[in-house]
């Protein structure tokens, strides 16, 4: 009984996930898109917690749901007759389409089935935020740093494009 | 080889930590010049940008030759393993700097950024090349991913420069939806590749791979692996099939930045796939081969992406009336060029890579400055255009010329040289079929170079002034003649260019 519980947790919140997706993909509603994103980035969350990665889940929740969603959520509400828009995504080449989409999936299922993936050794549980931060500082003080460039260009960009021509 | 921890590596990044501080600096010397005059202002923001640049390429010299000898002992990997510091890495980054020196002095005259305000874009351009030197260099998987991606944010940035430019826009947004796609595609790949060995480094990687419990079954997760990989270096060289942004992005792109497109990441994207493969996946036998590690050929792989990529660019290539559509085609093909060195698995095949991208550089550069040139003077890029530039400027037509003969690889050009390593290197790889397939390519390169050529000596009937003459920019002069002497000398200059990658090849087997 005991190991039925988390498999029953883990496929609940498989199914959220994979059918919120399918929601912000095929939908035709914007805000309807949107929201059902906010399942989907709960769920992945549910998945960091239930792997023991605590403080990725909190990351996950705080910065793609409490963050980027809401920037998205106001961006759609703010632009003007938002809930009359139809989206227009035609479906050209299903049927190709939809033969390599499931060739694609069958060559990953039968790759993650029969490959000798590395076993991690089991570690033990409990917060991950000092171990994080130490790694952060020694060994990935590099990558760290250049993802602080990688932001800075970015924000740099941003700021480039919705600027208006007058005020360079 | 030494694993240092980041405060020893520091001594070894100095170029690196030059060209980050100067791009900080550059920033705040455009914010603070705002109110002064446009003059003045440009002045503030090249100048040091051009100083930053010479003093990271003072120092990359200085490194490059003090780590000198061919003394293999000499190669440290950085910040725990995170970046390679070796010979390979050192010449490429000289390389990538002095780039970056060419474009920046390219952007200075060129007509079509003269509306805007240039602050931004060197900005860009000062970050990509460092980060295209981290690329090179990286032997770390997140290291690979983040400076790929640092590099291709600010490359869809500099492609969209000119805002009020509808091609510059398109060519951006497609250029980020291509991006975006191959660098998940590779992202997904890599996460295999960890969850397969466990450690992100190349050299772990390796290790992990060569266990015999691994090699018997991890065919085809291997596979799926190299393919997925092979998406984000792909896109980054431009080789087919990851190849249908480049005619559009080359298109839309202001020219100095296409030039820098076609040098830059390209080569940067080789060398992610000679650290990639070379590094993680195979062994060298110590009679300089190479042999591949695991249990997929990745070798075939490489050898069809370069049959295919060399054959479509030149063949689209013949079909442009746009010159800079054509020398996206163009550089297409000399992808794949450029991929036969490293299907020789040998040491040869790396230094005849290093040695066809030092002679791209300069070859590709140049003709690119020669657009520039004529765009200045006509505001065309049509190839019809052309017409009648022999009676306007015959030296340009001379120079461009010679840039051509050096991209199609006849003799007396450093092009020859180039080409001439690369057959060399699979000739003696035993696949002689292969440089076979590359010499009838460039024979059917030589028709588009030629064309171009041809219709310069043309009559000009529909110009205006047929006999005005094009006016041409003295940094612009100056610029063509740095350029153009090592594609007429290079020949000569044979026995350096082959110490010179002597020494540099030798990076990864001892790692």
């Amino acid at each position: 009984m005991e190991d039925l519980a988390p498999k029953i947790i883990f496929w609940v919140f498989a199914a959220l996930m994979l059918g919120s997706a399918l929601i912000v993909v095929a939908g035709k509603n914007l805000v309807r898109s949107a929201f059902a994103l906010l399942a989907t980035f709960f769920s992945v969350a549910a998945f960091y917690v239930m792997l023991g990665a605590d403080f990725l889940a909190g990351a996950q929740v705080l910065v793609y749901v409490g963050g980027i969603l809401t920037l998205i959520l106001f961006g759609v509400m703010l632009t003007n007759r938002i809930y009359s828009l139809e989206l227009n995504t035609p479906r050209f080449q299903v049927v190709p389409g939809a033969l390599v989409s499931a060739a694609i999936f069958m060559i990953l299922v039968t790759v993650v089935r029969v490959t000798p993936w590395k076993q991690a050794s089991i570690v033990e549980e409990g917060p991950t935020t000092a171990r994080i931060g130490q790694a952060l500082m020694n060994q990935y003080v590099l990558p760290f740093e250049v993802a602080s460039v990688l932001l800075l260009i970015a924000l740099l960009g941003a700021a480039m494009l919705v600027r208006r021509r007058t005020d360079l | 080889m030494d694993r240092l921890d980041a405060v020893s590596s520091l001594k070894y990044f100095v170029p690196e930590l030059v060209l980050v501080l100067t791009l900080i600096g550059v920033l705040l010397c455009d914010l603070i010049s705002k109110n002064r005059a446009p003059m003045e202002r440009r002045l503030l923001i090249v100048l040091p940008s051009l100083f930053g640049l010479l003093v990271a390429l003072f120092f990359s010299v200085s490194i490059y030759f003090s780590a000198s000898g061919p003394d293999p002992s000499d190669a440290q990997a950085l910040f725990s393993n995170m970046v390679a510091f070796d010979g390979f890495g050192s010449l490429l980054r000289i390389l990538f700097i002095f780039t970056a020196i060419i474009i920046l002095l390219f952007t200075i005259e060129s007509r079509e950024l003269r509306s805007v305000h240039h602050g931004e874009l060197l900005v860009l351009l000062l970050t990509v090349t460092v980060a295209l030197i981290w690329m090179a260099n990286s032997i770390n998987l997140l290291m690979i991913y983040l400076a790929l991606e640092t590099v291709s944010v600010a490359s869809y940035i500099m492609v969209g420069y000119l805002k009020t430019d509808r091609l510059s826009n398109e060519a951006s947004l497609k250029y980020i939806l291509f991006g975006a796609v191959s660098t998940g595609t590779m992202l997904f790949g890599l996460s295999l590749l960890y969850g397969l060995t466990g450690s992100l480094d190349l050299y772990e990687i390796r290790a992990a791979l060569m266990s015999e419990q691994v090699v018997a079954s991890s065919g085809p997760a291997l596979m799926v692996i190299i393919v997925l990989v092979l998406a984000g270096i792909g896109f980054k060289t431009a080789t087919v099939p990851f190849h249908f942004w480049c005619p559009d992005v080359y298109t839309g792109a202001p020219t100095p930045v296409t030039a820098f497109l076609s040098v830059g990441p390209k080569v940067a994207g080789f060398a992610v796939l000679v650290r990639f493969f070379y590094g993680g996946m195979a062994s060298s036998t110590g009679e300089q081969t190479w042999t591949m590690v695991g249990s997929v050929d990745w070798q075939t792989i490489l050898m069809g992406i370069s049959i295919i990529t060399m054959t479509l660019g030149n063949i689209a290539a013949l079909l442009q009336t746009n010159l800079k559509r054509l020398f996206a085609y163009s550089s297409i093909a000399h992808a794949g060029y450029i991929m036969m060195g490293a299907v020789a698995l040998s040491d040869r095949g790396i230094k005849a890579m290093l040695a066809y991208v030092v002679v791209y550089l300069f070859m590709n550069l140049g003709a690119f400055l020669v657009i520039i040139v004529v765009h200045n003077n006509t505001g065309s890029f049509d190839i019809k255009d052309y017409a009648g530039i022999w009676r306007r400027s015959p030296m340009l037509t001379i120079v461009m010329g010679i840039f051509l003969f050096s991209l199609m690889g006849i003799p007396p050009f450093a092009g020859f040289l180039a080409k001439w390593y690369v057959f060399a290197a699979v000739i003696q790889a035993g696949l002689v079929w292969l440089a076979v397939i590359g010499v009838l390519n460039s024979a059917i390169g030589a028709f588009y170079y030629v064309k171009i050529l041809k219709t310069m000596f043309m009559e000009g009937s529909d110009t205006a002034e047929p006999s005005s003459k094009l006016e041409l920019h003295p940094l612009y002069a100056v610029l063509l003649f740095v350029l153009v002497v090592p594609n007429i000398v290079g020949l000569l200059l044979w026995g350096y260019l082959d110490r010179v990658t002597e020494y540099s090849h030798k990076l990864l087997d001892v790692m």
